[in-house]
Order: structure tokens, then C-alpha cells, then sequence
């Protein structure tokens, strides 16, 4: 009989929520500050936000990204400015998903999906280059590369939403929008401040 | 500049709290810093007048009469002077400043290519507010607008310090950029439609302390950040100035200048600072190359090969024919390490005396040993005389041009010009001579009160320098080609005359060539061992080391090709030589190759001289290179490695020893120490001299002591000039078409093209306009062009430029003759 004590506690699990998901076919809502691939935005009217300024490269610790600039052809310009991104390459055998580069970028140009699921077979694979990084010129959306699993809305909460709170934490800059339009997605909302309890409250 | 002084003439301040020791005359600002205080300053640049335009330096001083705030810039150290560079005051002066240089100021630091090495942002960050309360539009310019063809200025970044407009003014002399307007519109700029058109113009985008002016060469390459920067030597000129190689990825994207006392005081020539760009061309030499053996009467042409096939190639090429049909020219962009064993390939191996690392357009180098030594230091002494007997130094040597302009305009040095052309000092010469071609010894005959047939306004003119030289005990010549277009004898024969009228005068030899200095000192010279000595003498010294060495004296250059076209030359090594493009006679050198059974050439471009070559060495370059570089003074200073060099193209040492390998199995040297070890043993002026330990010494090299020899020459017979004739005149310019220029984007179009000038009255009393078209004959060939009248070019004379575009001048040269005399007819 004591065999089916042990069973008791299986029986018990039964009937409870189930904690596990079948990965990969389906999956957990990611916290919405997760770092995953990096974007590469462009501006409302196509421009790319990118200066190739290097700063991201510059403040990276795993030494992942490699940045080089160039003049901007006057008659074609890729950005504003005199400057920009000519070669920009992150290797993600080496990123920390660390998000210093997004901190750094002075036009916002560089931000995280939520995408974290790709893998390689070839490590010059996981190189990626300016053009896979950079965002669709009519869409606006990341690139879906063939070996990436992206799912709904893990492209939505990059770009100027991540810089929603002052680089202080002065409550006052809470909700003010400072950052430009992404293509496709237009300027993009506040985050929810941190001591906007009632907002908080609202949204739960 | 003077020392710290003793302590009767020191002056005692207070810094600080702290006591400190001040030179008298010392600005403030200066003397703090030499104590570890720094006070932070935009417009102050220790090589140049002081402004006090910025207010950045402010700080408090009381001399007596309570403390006030002032430029520390502009303050001479006064005797018990109290400064206070921390009080409230100073820093709240300070912050201002700051704040309101930054109301106009962009903030576009992440793509101004001065972010991260920005003065105004360091001393924003360490002496700033903080925070502006600027919240209005920004003053707005058109961005960079450019002022030359390599430098680009952005106004709105532009502080207003008045560095570059004073660099152009007092150090360059070239007086293009200034400012305009007035107020809130007050603005760098150029004249309309006037370039700033300096040799110097690179070195205002160094002093810059904002990203107002940029290089074209360096725009958006990199990031301070990325670059690694080495201390080198400038290879590409014989003033040798101290650079600061900096590389990114392998590839070397900047030069800039390195203030060192006694050589360049940080200014470079844009030549020097963008030639860089040559360097990482991607149609460098990248492997050995040899020519493919074809059938009778078709075109030969080269084909990789391996290191070791065109080593073994070299060997059997030597071993075919005797020493005495074997001649090496050239040498001079060689570090010294690799031109002593190529010297001692050529004399101690191969046996040959034939070495010349001259190209027929410097000097022999029996005068140079002979006459007394001399620095840039020692020429430049505040109050002495100058004497230029030939070459423009603005065009030749540009950061000793500076140098020389510093010392005549600031160290009340007078300078006496005696050359056949009008220089880039001549506006400061005390007393500026044009001597007649051909007639430097007359001309210091007349100077040393001999009789001699000059003319008489020229004669009355050198009395006046007579008086001058006479009230002064220290004189310095300066020596270099007058013309390219007559024989080295003519300067050489007046340069001993006035060694002998003015024992004491000690005499700067003005060679162009890179490492000429050093390839002299190394033996790549006719009748000359390592160690500046005579087959004689040497001999006995490297009988250790070497296993043969030459009896009789060799042939220069111009013998060589002489010997050649007779047939009496088999194998000619260039090494790093262009003959075809730089020798004056290019007539005399194809026939020479021609007729040469086998050519080898080592070299980092496929140049005219190397596209004949029956064997290619590719090699590397200044900055792929450890090794040490010799300049005019004899100063040595060393020159490091930053990137690699391209394919399998290998150091100028590596591929000497290597070759000493296959002529000789297991001779010595055989890795660099040992080879740095020999020099020191067989050279008596570098037995002081630790070759292995170069890169360690400081910035200001090492001055060898060389000594001198004593020498005979016998006096050339220059001809008379018949009537109607003219005497060319051909003096080299900054830019032209030289190999290393040609190949670096920022100077290729820089090359002014051939001018040929003549005088006004002159061109009237023939009849031709600046519109006619004439035929300039010479003895061994003519040309057709038209000629530009310049009052400054002397009557009977005919000036240009070598080696531009258009007509080939070379074609007039005769270089077996002393002077090249020219009929003009008119067309």
C-alpha cells in the first residue's frame, strides 16, 4: 500500500496550475526589460540613426561591436550629419547582452529586442553586419534572419522606451517624452515611471 | 631657451601655497605647469607669442597689491608673486568661461573626429560647471567648408583662440586665415577665393583645441580611442622629426608632430604628416618578383616568386661577373642597421667599391667629412649669422625652414643668401645675394676680400656681409644644391673656401634624402668604410668581420652610368632608388639600363627604375620597421614598428641578411643584436653607440660625434656664358612627382606642374610673350613650351621646377657638363 502514498503526491500535482511551457512551441511572456538582439533603428523618414560615432564600441566590455565611419554622400545621405555608420558589426559570440551600448548611443540607434533565440553553425554566422542589424527600410521592423525565432511583440519595447526614466533617476523627467520617432512605430510611448504608483496600479 | 637658471637671476613665486623656482621671463602659466600645477588654457602654446585671447588661464595674483584675476598666459613670473589657481575666484572665473564658450559650441562631440582627445571637452569635464544655462539656439554655420585641400574647418566649433591664425602668421609666414568680422559673427576663415595654401597647413589641425579644423586624411577614420600610437622618426626628409605613428587595425592612420627641442618643435610639413597614406597604398610591392625567361624579342615581364628562388637568383647573378662590374646605388630611406649590411654585402662580400646612395644630387661626401659639424641647435644660436649657400629650405626641408624663420624673426639671427634664386627666406634675409649660376666660389672669393668677377652691385652688396661676418664669431652655412641642373662642385669648392676664410664657421649639409646621413656613415659611398673612414684605414678594423674589402675607390652614380652605357657594368642593385625618375641626366640612365645585363632592385613601389628590374625584392617600410634613422646633424633617433607589412614583404635588415647567408654560409651577423653588436665594433663613431637598446632613447636622439677629415679638390673650370645663352636653373619643389607623393591621395595633386620662368627683359629683348611658344635647346636634347616672366628669376637664367608635369626638363640636362647653358628660338 505504501507505493500508493508516493502516487499522492502526483495525484495532488494534477489538479494544480502547470508551472512549465512547452518550449519551444510556446513561451513565456519575457520581462519586459530583457536584453536580446540588438536593432539598429532608423528614423521616420528612413534615415538611419546611426552616426558610427563608435561610443557603443567604445564602452563595450566584451568588445563585441566594431564600428568604422565614413562622410555621408552628399547627394545620398544614409543619415544626419555629416557622419555615418559605415561598417557596424557585433559579434554575438562575444555580447553580454550587457545593454552599455544602448546606455551610450547619443541618437538612440542601437537598442535590444526581445529576441534572445538564435544560434549558429558557423562563427562567422554570428557576426552580424550592419545590414542584418539595421531595421527594415519600408517596415520599420527588425530583420527576421532564418535562423532567429522571433514571436509577437518582441520587436515593440526597444528604441526611445528604453530610455524613458533621466540618466539620474530625477522623478521629474518622468513621462517626458525626449527621444525621436522610429520608423513604423512613430514616437514611441513613456515607459511607466517608477513612482507613478497610480498609472501602476491602473495597467495590473 | 635657456636653462634653469642660477639662483641669483631665479625668480621665487608661490603657487599655491608652495614655493616655487621660476626662470626670469618665464610666462605664469609655464613656470606652473614645470612645477605640476596645470592651469587649464585654450589659446597658450608654448611655441608660440603669447595672446591671452581665451581667458581660460585666469587666475588669481597678487603682487603686492592684493589679489586680482589674470591671464596667467600673458604674466611674466615676477619676484615673490602669489598665485592662488584654486580659489573661489579663479574657479568661478574658470567655470565661466567654460559655460560661455560652450554657448556657441556643437555639441557634436560624438562625430567631431577631436572627441576623446578635445581639450575643451577634457577641461569641460575636469574645470567645468556642469550644466549650462544656455537653453537658445546655437550659433550656426555651414559645415566644414575647406580651407585647403586637406584641411576642413568647421566655424562652429571654433573657440577663438587664435592658435592656427597665429601658427600661419608667426610660424608658417603664411598669413592665409584670419579673422573676419566682428562680435558674435567673428569667424576663421580664409580670403575669398584664396586657399590656405601652406606647406604647414597640418600642423594647425594638431594645435587645434577643438574640432574646428580637420584633416581630410584622418575625417571619420577613427576614433582617438582605437588608435595605438608609437614614437618614430620621420624617414622621409633628413631633418629627421620626431612622430608619433598612430594605427588602427593594422593600418596607420595618422602622423603627427612630436615636440622635440632640438629638432622640429612638433611642426611637420604636410608632406611629411599625409604621406602616411603611401604607406598602406594597395599597390605596395607585397612579394618578390622576378622576369619570367621569354623568347628572343618579346616583351619581358615580372612574375611572383618565391623568397628563396629570387635569393638564389640574386646569388648566381653576382657569382656570373666580377665585383668590379657590380654597382649599388641608392640607400637612403634604409634605417641605419639595414644600410651596414647592405655595406658590408657590397664592399666586405661582394667586393665592389661601386656604392653611391647618392643620385648625383647631393655632394661628395669627402667635403662633408671635411668640413666642420654643426646642429640645427648650434645654426639657430640666438644673435649668429646664417649663411645659405644653396637650396631653398622651405622647399627642401620644411620643419628646419621653421626653424630658421623661428630664429631670424625671434632670435635676432641675420641671414645672408647667397643662391641663384629667389627662397622662401629670402624676404627675411638680411641680406638676400643672387648669385649668378655657376659662381658660388666667386662670390665667397669676394666675400673673403680675394679679387673676382662678379658683377659690381653684386660685389658692393658682399661688402656689407663682410662687415656682418666680421663683428661675429658664430656663423653656420648652410649647404645644399643650388641647381639641380649643374655639377655639386660649384657649392663644394665655395663651401671649402669659406671653411678656409672662417675656421670657426661650422656648416649644416642640407641632403634631402631621407637617411642620407646615415648611409654615409655606413660606408654606401664611393672610397668609404662604416664609421666614416677611407678603404685604407677601415680595413684593418673589418678584417674580423668582413671577408674581403675593396682596394681602389669606386664610381659615384654618374661614373656608374657612364661605366654602364660602355658596357662595364653587369649587375646594378637599387636599393630604394628611382634612378629613371630622380636622377638629373634620365637620357644617360635608360641607355645605362639598357645595356646592364641584370637589374635588382629593392624597393616598396613598382617605380619606373624597378618596372626594368630583372629581380624584385619587396620590402618594408618606415613603419613596419624597428630600427634607427640618422639626420643632417648626425643625430640618431629611433624608428618603431606599428603596423605589418603587407603580403610577404620583409624588413631591408632581413633581406641583407638573409642575402649574406647565400653569398657566405654561416658569416656573422645573423640575427639583429649580433648585427647591432658588429656596428658598434667596427664603427669608430658609433662605438659609443648601443643599436640594440634605440628604442629607448628619449626623444631628442643622440648627436654622434663624428669629427672631420681633411680634404684636397681640384678646381673645376666653369665655363663662360656665350651671349644669348641662358643658364638653367633647376631647384626642387615642396610637392612633385615622386613616388611616395604620387601614391598618397591627400598630395598627388599638390604638384605645383613645371614653371619655367624667365626674366621680363629678358623675354622682350627676344620678343616672346608668356603666350609664345618657344624651343629650349640644351646640349643633349630640347623641349618646347612656354615660359613665365618673374622679375625675381636673374637675367641670363632660365628657373624650374624638377620633376612636375609637363615638359620634361630632364631632357636639357647634361650631367657630364658643370653648367647646362640653353639657346631659346622662338617658334
Amino acid at each position: 500500500m505504501s507505493y500508493l502514498k508516493g502516487f499522492l503526491v502526483t495525484f495532488r500535482q494534477i489538479f494544480q496550475k502547470r508551472v512549465t511551457t512547452p518550449y519551444p512551441s510556446q513561451k513565456r511572456a519575457k520581462p519586459e526589460r530583457l536584453h536580446g538582439r540588438h536593432v539598429l533603428g532608423r528614423y521616420e523618414d528612413g534615415m538611419e540613426k546611426c552616426i558610427g560615432c563608435e561610443l557603443c564600441a567604445g564602452v563595450c566590455p566584451a568588445n563585441c561591436i566594431y564600428v568604422r565611419g565614413a562622410d555621408n554622400p552628399i547627394e545620398n545621405p544614409v543619415s544626419p550629419g555629416e557622419r555615418y555608420g559605415f561598417v557596424y558589426e557585433i559579434n554575438y559570440l562575444r555580447c553580454i547582452h550587457c545593454d552599455l551600448c544602448v546606455e551610450a548611443c547619443p541618437t538612440g540607434a542601437i537598442t535590444e529586442s526581445k529576441m534572445f533565440e538564435f544560434s549558429f553553425t558557423n562563427r562567422n554566422d554570428a557576426i552580424y553586419t550592419r545590414e542584418e542589424l539595421l531595421v527594415d527600410s519600408e517596415s520599420g521592423k527588425p530583420k527576421q534572419l532564418p535562423w532567429e525565432d522571433w514571436r509577437e511583440g518582441e520587436d515593440l519595447n526597444t528604441s526611445g522606451w528604453l530610455r524613458a526614466t533621466s540618466p539620474n533617476g530625477d522623478a521629474s523627467y518622468e513621462g517626458q517624452i525626449a527621444w525621436s520617432g522610429d520608423l513604423g512605430y512613430g514616437i514611441r510611448k513613456a515607459e511607466i515611471g517608477q513612482s507613478d504608483t497610480e498609472t501602476l496600479e491602473e495597467e495590473q | 631657451m635657456t636653462d634653469i637658471t642660477s639662483a641669483e637671476t631665479a625668480v621665487s613665486i608661490t603657487v599655491d601655497g608652495k614655493k616655487v623656482t621660476a626662470k626670469p621671463g618665464e610666462l605664469l602659466i609655464d613656470a606652473c605647469e614645470r612645477n605640476g600645477t596645470y592651469i587649464p588654457r585654450f589659446c597658450h602654446h608654448s611655441r608660440m607669442q603669447p595672446v591671452g585671447m581665451c581667458r581660460m588661464c585666469l587666475v588669481e595674483i597678487d603682487t603686492g597689491r592684493g589679489p586680482a584675476l589674470q591671464p596667467s598666459c600673458m604674466i611674466e613670473c615676477s619676484n615673490e608673486m602669489v598665485v592662488d589657481t584654486q580659489s573661489k575666484k579663479t574657479i568661478k572665473a574658470q567655470e565661466g568661461v567654460l559655460e560661455f564658450l560652450l554657448i556657441n559650441h556643437p555639441l557634436d562631440c560624438p562625430i567631431c573626429d577631436k572627441g576623446g582627445e578635445c581639450p575643451l571637452q577634457d577641461q569641460t569635464m575636469a574645470f567645468g560647471p556642469g550644466e549650462s544655462r544656455f537653453i537658445e539656439e546655437k550659433r550656426t554655420y555651414r559645415k566644414p567648408i575647406p580651407v585647403n585641400e586637406n584641411v576642413f574647418l568647421d566655424r562652429e566649433r571654433c573657440v577663438l583662440c587664435d592658435r592656427c591664425t597665429r601658427f600661419a602668421d608667426q610660424v608658417a609666414g603664411d598669413s592665409l586665415i584670419h579673422f573676419i568680422d566682428r562680435g558674435n559673427k567673428t569667424q576663421v576663415n580664409t580670403y575669398p577665393d584664396q586657399p590656405f595654401s601652406s606647406y604647414f597647413s597640418g600642423n594647425t589641425v594638431q594645435i587645434c583645441p577643438v574640432g574646428a579644423l580637420t584633416a581630410a586624411p584622418f575625417r571619420f577614420k577613427a576614433r582617438p580611442w582605437d588608435l595605438t600610437e608609437v614614437e618614430s622618426t620621420s624617414t622621409f626628409d633628413s631633418v629627421g622629426n620626431r612622430i608619433s605613428v598612430q594605427e588602427s587595425r593594422d593600418r596607420v592612420l595618422r602622423f603627427t608632430g612630436v615636440d622635440s627641442d632640438s629638432v622640429n618643435w612638433g611642426w611637420l610639413t604636410d608632406k611629411e604628416r599625409f604621406i602616411f597614406e603611401a604607406y598602406s597604398n594597395e599597390n605596395r610591392l607585397s612579394g618578390p618578383l622576378t622576369t619570367n625567361e621569354v623568347a628572343e624579342g618579346s616583351q619581358k615581364h615580372a612574375v611572383a616568386t618565391s623568397w628563396s628562388e629570387a635569393y638564389e637568383k640574386f646569388v648566381k647573378a653576382i657569382n656570373e661577373t666580377t665585383p668590379e662590374r657590380i654597382a649599388v646605388i641608392g640607400g637612403s630611406r634604409l634605417t641605419n642597421e639595414a644600410q651596414y649590411i647592405w655595406s658590408k654585402i657590397a664592399k666586405g662580400i661582394i667586393g665592389t667599391d661601386n656604392v653611391d646612395a647618392q643620385l648625383d644630387d647631393g655632394f661628395s661626401p669627402e667635403v662633408l667629412l671635411s668640413l666642420n659639424p654643426s646642429t640645427i641647435d648650434k645654426t639657430c644660436k640666438p644673435g649668429g649669422v646664417i649663411i645659405l649657400l644653396g637650396a631653398d629650405p622651405k622647399e627642401e626641408l620644411g620643419a628646419l625652414y621653421l626653424r630658421l624663420r623661428h630664429a631670424i624673426l625671434q632670435d635676432q639671427c641675420k641671414l645672408i643668401e647667397l643662391t641663384p634664386t629667389k627662397t622662401g627666406l629670402s624676404q627675411l634675409a638680411t641680406h638676400s645675394i643672387r648669385v649668378p649660376p655657376g659662381k658660388t666660389l666667386e662670390a665667397v672669393k669676394a666675400l673673403s676680400g680675394e679679387p673676382s668677377e662678379l658683377e659690381d652691385d653684386i660685389l658692393k652688396e658682399l661688402t656689407k656681409v663682410q662687415k656682418i661676418i666680421k663683428n661675429n664669431d658664430s656663423i653656420s652655412v648652410l649647404l645644399g644644391r643650388t641647381s639641380l641642373a649643374e655639377t655639386s662642385s660649384i657649392v663644394e669648392e665655395g663651401a671649402i673656401k669659406l671653411q678656409e676664410y672662417l675656421p670657426k664657421a661650422s656648416f649644416l649639409p642640407l641632403l634631402r634624402r631621407g637617411n642620407i646621413n646615415g648611409a654615409i656613415d655606413m660606408g654606401l659611398s664611393p672610397g668609404l668604410l662604416p664609421g666614416r673612414c677611407d678603404l685604407e684605414e677601415g680595413s684593418d678594423k673589418l678584417q674580423n668581420y668582413w671577408p674581403t674589402c675593396p682596394t681602389h675607390k669606386g664610381f659615384k652614380t654618374k661614373e656608374m652610368f657612364e661605366a654602364a652605357t660602355d658596357g662595364q657594368i653587369d649587375v646594378l642593385i637599387l636599393l630604394a632608388a628611382d634612378p629613371i625618375m630622380d636622377f638629373p641626366d634620365s637620357q644617360l640612365v635608360q641607355e645605362a639600363l639598357d645595356r646592364i645585363e641584370t637589374v635588382i632592385a629593392v624597393d616598396i613601389f613598382a617605380t619606373d627604375s624597378v618596372l626594368q628590374a630583372d629581380i624584385v625584392l619587396a620590402a618594408a617600410t618606415a613603419t613596419e620597421i624597428e630600427g634607427s634613422f640618422t639626420n643632417l646633424e648626425g643625430r640618431i633617433s629611433p624608428i618603431r614598428k606599428s603596423v605589418t607589412p603587407p603580403g610577404t614583404a620583409r624588413p631591408d635588415w632581413m633581406i641583407a641578411l638573409d642575402l649574406v647567408q647565400y653569398l657566405v654560409p654561416n658569416l656573422g651577423p645573423s640575427t639583429f643584436k649580433e648585427l647591432c653588436e658588429e656596428i658598434s665594433l667596427v664603427s669608430g663613431i658609433h662605438k659609443d653607440f648601443d643599436f640594440s637598446k634605440v628604442e629607448q632613447i628619449d626623444k631628442e636622439g643622440v648627436v654622434l660625434n663624428r669629427g672631420k677629415n681633411k680634404t684636397q679638390t681640384s678646381l673645376i673650370k666653369i665655363p663662360k656664358q656665350k651671349a644669348n645663352s641662358f643658364r638653367l636653373v633647376v631647384t626642387r619643389s615642396m610637392y612633385d612627382k615622386g613616388v611616395l607623393s604620387a601614391h598618397s591621395s591627400a598630395l598627388k595633386g599638390l604638384a605645383p606642374g613645371s614653371r619655367i620662368k624667365a626674366n621680363p627683359k629678358d623675354m622682350e629683348k627676344l620678343g616672346i610673350t608668356s603666350d609664345s611658344t618657344v624651343r629650349l635647346i640644351g646640349l643633349k636634347g630640347e623641349i618646347q613650351t612656354r615660359l613665365t616672366p618673374d622679375p625675381e628669376t636673374t637675367r641670363g637664367t632660365i628657373h624650374a621646377l624638377w620633376n612636375q608635369d609637363g615638359p620634361d626638363i630632364r631632357k636639357l640636362i647634361d650631367s657630364s657638363l658643370p653648367v647646362n647653358d640653353l639657346k631659346i628660338e622662338k617658334i
